[in-house]
C-alpha cells in the first residue's frame, strides 16, 4: 500500500494541505480535490480522522461558565469607568 | 431581516450622538454576553480561575473605555478577543502566578517525532474510541502543557472557529506565523492525547 506515502504526489499534496482542508481555509476547487483524495485513500483518511477528532475534542472540552461574582464585578467596573468618562470635562 | 447582513455603507457614527448612559447600556447588551467565552479563553491562557477572573475584568474595563472606537456592524467578538489577548500578553503574562509550561521548542523535535510516528502508524480502533471519549480534564491538561502562543492559536481556531486571518489580527502576528503555531501546537497536542488514549485504550481492552 503506497497510500499515505509522502513520496506519492497525491498523498504528499493532500497531507501537506490537510490542516487547511480541515480548517476550511482552502478555495473550493482545492477543497474538493482533497476531499476526493480522502475518499480514495484509506491511510490519508485515517490521518484526517485523527486530526478532525482532536480538533473536535478541543472544541468540546473548553467551555466554562463565568462565575456570577465575576459578572457582578465586571458590571461594577463598567460603572466605575462610566463615571470616570462622564466626569471628564468636554 | 438585515441585522446579519454586512453593510457596505459606512455606519453612522453613533458614538458622537449617543449619550454615555446609552453607550453603557449598549455595551452591557452587546459585549457582556461574551463573558462566558472570554472567561473560557482566559482560563486556558492563565490556567487558573483567579487570574482568569482578573484578566476578564480588565478586558471588559479596557473594552468599555474604548467602546466609542468600536465600529458597530464589525466583529465585536474578534475585537474583544483582541483586547483580551493584548492584555494577557502585555501585562498579564509578566506577573503570572503559574510557572510556564515545561514543554518548549527545545523538546519539540522529540515530541514531533513521537507524534508523527503515532499518526503514521495510526491508533488502534480501541485507542481511537478511547481518544474520542477522553475527559474534558484530559484535554485541558494537555492544552495547558503547550507553549502560550501555540495554545492560544489552537484555542482560537478550534474552540472559537476564527479564520486564520482573524487569528493573525487578534494575535497581531503574520498569518504564516499563525499557521506555524497551529501546526506545531496541534502536533504536540495529538502526541499527548494519543498517549492518554493509549493508556485508557489498554484499560478498555482489558475489561
Amino acid at each position: 500500500m503506497s497510500c499515505g506515502d509522502v513520496n506519492k504526489p497525491d498523498c504528499a499534496e493532500a497531507l501537506a494541505r490537510l490542516e487547511f482542508f480541515i480548517d476550511h481555509e482552502l478555495p473550493n476547487a482545492d477543497f474538493e480535490q482533497i476531499k476526493q483524495h480522502l475518499e480514495d485513500c484509506g491511510p490519508c483518511l485515517q490521518i484526517a480522522d485523527l486530526e478532525r477528532t482532536v480538533k473536535a475534542l478541543v472544541a468540546r472540552s473548553c467551555t466554562e461558565h463565568a462565575p456570577e461574582t465575576l459578572r457582578q464585578r465586571v458590571l461594577v467596573r463598567i460603572r466605575e469607568v462610566h463615571v470616570t468618562i462622564t466626569e471628564q470635562p468636554g | 431581516m438585515t441585522d446579519d447582513q454586512p453593510t457596505d455603507a459606512p455606519a453612522p457614527d453613533e458614538s458622537a450622538t449617543e449619550s454615555a448612559e446609552d453607550r453603557a447600556l449598549r455595551f452591557e447588551r452587546d459585549a457582556l454576553p461574551f463573558i462566558d467565552q472570554l472567561y473560557s479563553a482566559a482560563m486556558r491562557m492563565t490556567r487558573n480561575p483567579a487570574d482568569a477572573e482578573d484578566l476578564v475584568q480588565e478586558t471588559f474595563a479596557k473594552a468599555y473605555s474604548s467602546f466609542h472606537q468600536f465600529k458597530e456592524g464589525t466583529n465585536l467578538k474578534a475585537w474583544l478577543y483582541r483586547i483580551l489577548t493584548n492584555t494577557f500578553i502585555n501585562s498579564y503574562r509578566k506577573k503570572q502566578r503559574e510557572p510556564q509550561p515545561s514543554m518548549t521548542e527545545d523538546v519539540e523535535d522529540w515530541q514531533l517525532a513521537r507524534a508523527e510516528s503515532h499518526t503514521s502508524t495510526g491508533l488502534k480502533s480501541a485507542e481511537m474510541e478511547a481518544l474520542e471519549r477522553l475527559a474534558d480534564s484530559d484535554v485541558k491538561d494537555a492544552l495547558s502543557k503547550l507553549p502560550d502562543d501555540f495554545r492560544l492559536a489552537v484555542y482560537l481556531a478550534d474552540v472559537e472557529g476564527f479564520p486564520y486571518k482573524e487569528i493573525a489580527e487578534i494575535m497581531d502576528t503574520p498569518i504564516g506565523t499563525v499557521m506555524s503555531r497551529l501546526h506545531r501546537g496541534r502536533r504536540q497536542l495529538r502526541g499527548m492525547l494519543a498517549d492518554y488514549a493509549r493508556e485508557r485504550g489498554m484499560k478498555v481492552d482489558v475489561s
